[in-house]
């Protein structure tokens, strides 16, 4: 249940230019497993980009992590 | 799956109907059929006029898919193994290929997958990434998961690590990232596909419809008529419903 925290992380890191600014928080409810990824302000083009093409990329990876883990999981960036 | 019949033809209401009636019929995943829509359907007016749809599925891969699967696997093993030993022109340096099969085995680690990633350098997508590309194969069991519908799931795949080792190596890389060799198979198909509907264009003298395809796929279709004698290619429609029609000249 770590990894699909790992893996937001992983990305979110490798695709930034402060990666110690990368916070994921993890929310479940109802068993959908949400999660809040923050950045620095100036990373945060990066990690959505044009028309929110790379948090959608994120998103569908993040699908098939939780499809694995049998749950359901949403990304958000705050 | 007892001897899966290759081909079937289907009616139905609409295109997506028939092609689930095929895909159910054949007993095998959309990812190994080639679809051609024989008639794209009418909706007609109050049941006024309307015409159902009928494609035809042709099952592209053997019926037992592991053989041919873990052949491709073989033969891709020594070119690996020989980039640190032979090392390719200055572009693909062994530190390079390193990193990027470690970002992409850290991706698949990191989604629960069990798979091996296996790099090469090759020319096979010279047309759509230019001269020698490194081509990063995911091999393993059932790893249809990450290929997804129309490919959606290994396209994200493949951005995130293009972005990542862009990132590490501060310049642009169009590293290719496949799984089972899912692109090379798919991409021969496209290609047998188009020549054998441009004949039927040429031999009909009418315009054929492929199914609805992602950019990329309709890429290989366009550029495999590019210099076909008898039709011109063109893709109508819009966003997820662009379709090549090869047109008769």
């Amino acid at each position: 249940m770590s990894t699909m925290k790992e893996l937001i992380e992983y990305m979110a890191k490798s695709l930034v230019n402060n990666p110690d600014a990368v916070v994921v928080h993890e929310v479940e409810k109802a068993g959908t497993v949400t999660y809040r990824l923050s950045v620095a302000p100036d990373d945060m083009g990066r990690i959505i980009g044009k028309q929110g093409r790379v948090v959608n990329a994120m998103r569908i990876l993040l699908r098939v992590a939780a499809t694995k883990d049998g749950r359901r999981a949403t990304l958000e960036i705050v | 799956m007892a001897n899966a019949k290759a081909s079937v033809e289907v009616t139905a209401k609409t295109v997506e109907e028939a092609i689930a009636k095929g895909l159910e019929q054949l007993g095998v995943p959309r990812e190994e059929v080639e679809i051609e829509v024989l008639n794209p359907g009418r909706s007609g007016m109050f049941g006024l006029g309307a015409q159902d749809a009928s494609v035809r599925l042709t099952h592209i891969v053997a019926s037992k898919p592991e053989q041919p699967l873990e052949e491709i696997t073989e033969q891709m093993a020594p070119e690996a193994e020989e980039i640190p030993a032979q090392p390719q022109p200055a572009a693909w340096p062994v530190e390079t290929v390193e990193l990027a099969v470690g970002l992409l085995q850290g991706l698949i680690d990191r989604m629960g997958i069990k798979g091996k990633v296996v790099a090469r350098i090759s020319d096979e997508f010279a047309d759509e990434e230019g001269a020698s590309t490194l081509v990063l194969n995911v091999t393993g069991k059932d790893l249809g998961i990450l290929i997804g519908r129309q490919a959606e799931t290994l396209q994200a795949l493949q951005y995130i690590v293009r972005l990542m080792l862009s990132k590490s190596l501060a310049r642009w890389e169009p590293v290719v990232v496949d799984v089972e060799s899912y692109r090379v198979r798919r991409r021969r198909a496209l290609q047998r596909l188009a020549l054998r509907m441009a004949e039927r264009a040429v031999s009909t003298r009418r315009r054929v419809i492929l199914e609805a395809m992602p950019a990329s796929e309709r890429r290989i279709v366009h550029l495999a008529l590019r210099d076909h004698p008898g039709v011109t290619t063109r893709s109508i429609g819009e966003r997820d419903h662009r379709k090549v029609t090869i047109i008769p000249k």
